[in-house]
């Protein structure tokens, strides 16, 4: 097991392209991170400076209180995955997982034998002696999880493991690294930027944005508390409705107007001073068919997805507003509607990003 | 005319195309093949024979089966003698040199190219102009290296030698081989060899587990394409050799000189000589052929 701590880490690539700035993380023993954010924000050199493919430019990695800058990443008893999988063409399934204990002269007896036990444990003993050619996309990754799970490394990282298989597969094996992490108790790190992937397998997401943090919590403090539009905008599915407009608090109750809605703001935002504002709800916290009128529309779009419905309302906004009902077939397309929002779930944040409290 | 009808039509002209091409590049090899076995009096003939009734392997006995010069050492005084003693087994002597030579150079190049395009392709130890810089050197036309070339070589002692050979051989392929090399390399994704790293294998280790097998197709490629180069070469031969050390294609151009006279059946027993070996390599390494030179290797 493994504690990974990263000293304000700074990864600067060619002359001024910062990809990494100032990063100050610790991940504690056993604990499943999984390090979130658009393509571009540093999350994957982050990984790969752990691993010991990219030297930082400035700061320290410590691994159980180690030093590990200039460890070789064969030495730093970290295992990868990789996001193609990357495992050796040339060499059958077996070979691949043979391949790191026989780099450390281990026993071909001692071998064969865990070759077996991890081949079993990610469910591909039967395709031992395949080519990786030969495999799907899935068997492929059980056999790189496998070759990685054979050198017994305190921690593993993941990069974007997931993002080259379909979406039944991506499910399936999300479940199996969520296995694998309660039966081995080991530390994971985990790239991805899969809001859902984060959501669903990480003790801890650390959500990155332009090469730093922008947020660190649990799922559900993410998903509950969001500290600005970016993560606000980033996590949930559909995503928060964000509404552009201005918030007028001259008359001792703040309330905001944009795009058809007219509405007073809770007491919690009475505080709040006049001006640009976005405003923030999730969609399962939007109240539709209510008495009083945040707004009220057409309903443009009825989208059942079995359990639930998604609305879509299209009252000019950015993007059409969506809410979600409980599917019972009492709303139709064209059918106009009055729409409010649940007091205590409403977001508003300043025009640049960051949120109202 | 309907679709099925239209296709069937560009088929056949397609392959009567083919079909055409490959009669105007197969004639002249067929020529020598022919030419290789003909009696002397049906070299020059007019209308020409494309068959000879009377083929046999004379040509290839004159040219290949001369026996071993029998005259003692005492007998090469004169001019003449010293010449025909030379002259007695130089096609054999000739494809000594010129196996030694092409394979030596070829072997070097290739191995050199290897370790700078594993160097360009993954450290950018070169950088894209100086790449292109080295694919410039070879647009020189030869003639202008070879003249500046003989001189050097005089001074250094280098003329008429085989190392002399191999060394120009070797530089002036080189380009072929790191450009050639480096294509395969640069096919191998780099996290094969993170992968090998972090499981524990040192640089060597990962080069020669992961990427050497991954590459050897290429290598065998570019090890054939540089040999034909080397082995065919004619003017730097001819321009840095006297009599010591002349290659195949030099001695082949012999037949048609002062040196011999017009001997056109001799030349093509021993151009069919020449090519022999190249096939027979060609036939043996073909599945690793195919696949270097589609540089389809890696399967991700």
């Amino acid at each position: 097991m493994a504690r990974i701590e990263l000293k304000s880490l700074r990864k600067v690539f060619g002359k001024n392209i910062e990809a990494v700035k100032n990063l100050d993380f610790t991940i504690e023993e056993g604990e499943f991170v999984v390090i979130v954010g658009p393509s571009g924000c540093g999350k994957t050199t982050t990984l790969r400076m752990v691993a010991g493919f990219e030297e930082p430019t400035a700061g320290e990695i410590v691994i159980d209180g180690r030093v590990v800058n200039d460890v070789d990443p064969g030495d730093r008893g970290v295992g990868m995955v990789f996001q193609t999988h990357a495992l050796f063409p040339h060499k059958t399934v077996a070979e691949n997982i043979e391949f790191g204990p026989r780099m450390k002269k281990v026993p071909v007896e001692t071998r064969k034998k865990r070759v077996r036990e991890v081949a079993d444990l990610v469910r591909i003993g039967h395709l031992l002696n395949k080519l990786p050619g030969q495999c799907s996309g899935g068997e492929a990754q059980r056999a790189a999880l496998a070759r990685t799970l054979i050198t017994d490394p305190s921690a593993f990282l993941l990069d974007e493991p997931l993002s080259s298989l379909d979406a039944k597969l991506r499910r399936e094996m999300r479940a199996e690294i969520d296995r694998l992490h309660e039966e081995l108790k080991k530390t994971f790190v985990y790239v991805t930027h899969d809001q859902e992937e984060a959501m669903t397998l990480a003790d801890r997401i650390m959500v990155m944005r332009l090469g730093v943090i922008e947020q660190v919590g649990t799922p559900m403090d993410i998903y509950n508390d969001p500290v600005s539009y970016f993560v606000a905008d980033f996590f949930g599915s559909p995503s928060m409705n964000l509404i552009a407009g201005k918030v007028d608090n001259s008359n001792g109750a703040a309330a905001f107007t944009g795009f058809g809605i007219d509405y007073t703001l809770p007491e919690a935002y009475a505080g709040v001073s006049s001006g640009d504002y976005t405003l923030g709800v999730r969609p399962e916290h939007m109240v539709v068919g209510s008495e009083s009128a945040a707004f009220s529309c057409d309903v443009q779009l009825v989208e059942p997805l079995g359990k639930d419905t998604l609305l879509y309302f299209e009252h000019g906004a950015e993007r059409p507003t969506i809410a979600v009902v409980e599917a019972s077939g009492r709303f139709k397309a064209g059918e106009r509607l009055n729409v409010t929002f649940d007091p205590s779930r409403v977001y508003l944040f300043e025009p640049d990003g960051t949120r109202v409290r | 005319m309907n679709r099925v009808m239209k296709g069937r039509l560009f088929n056949i002209f397609r392959y009567a195309m083919l079909l055409f091409w490959s009669l105007i590049v197969a004639f002249p090899v067929f020529w020598i093949v022919s030419t290789s076995f003909k009696p002397d009096w049906e070299w020059h003939a007019w209308p020409p024979v494309y068959w000879s009734q009377e083929a046999s392997w004379a040509n290839y006995q004159a040219v290949w089966g001369r026996p071993e010069s029998p005259r003692s050492a005492a007998d090469v005084k004169t001019q003449t003698a010293r010449y025909e003693s030379a002259s007695a087994n130089k096609p054999w002597q000739a494809l000594w040199n010129s196996l030694y030579i092409a394979i030596t150079a070829t072997a070097l190049s290739v191995a050199f190219g290897a370790i700078l395009a594993y160097g360009v392709s993954r450290y950018r130890i070169l950088s894209e102009i100086r790449m292109f810089q080295l694919l410039v050197l070879r647009m020189i036309p030869p003639i202008v290296v070879a003249a500046p070339l003989t001189l050097y070589y005089s001074a250094l002692h280098l003329m008429d030698t085989a190392t002399g050979l191999v060394i120009v051989y070797f530089i002036t392929t080189l380009p072929y081989s790191v450009w050639m090399t480096k294509s395969f390399v640069d096919e191998v994704p780099v996290e094969l060899e993170q992968a090998a790293e972090i499981l524990g294998a040192s640089k060597w280790q990962a080069i020669r587990e992961v990427i050497f097998p991954l590459i050897r197709s290429g290598l065998v490629a570019t090890f054939l394409f540089i040999l034909i180069l080397t082995w065919s070469e004619y003017l730097l031969s001819l321009m840095l050799s006297k009599v010591d050390v002349v290659t195949l294609p030099v001695q082949l151009a012999k037949y048609e000189g002062s040196d011999e006279g017009r001997v056109y059946g001799h030349q093509a027993a021993l151009a069919v000589g020449i090519t022999l070996p190249l096939m027979i390599i060609g036939i043996f390494i073909r599945k690793h052929l195919v696949r270097g030179f589609t540089f389809g290797m890696v399967k991700r």
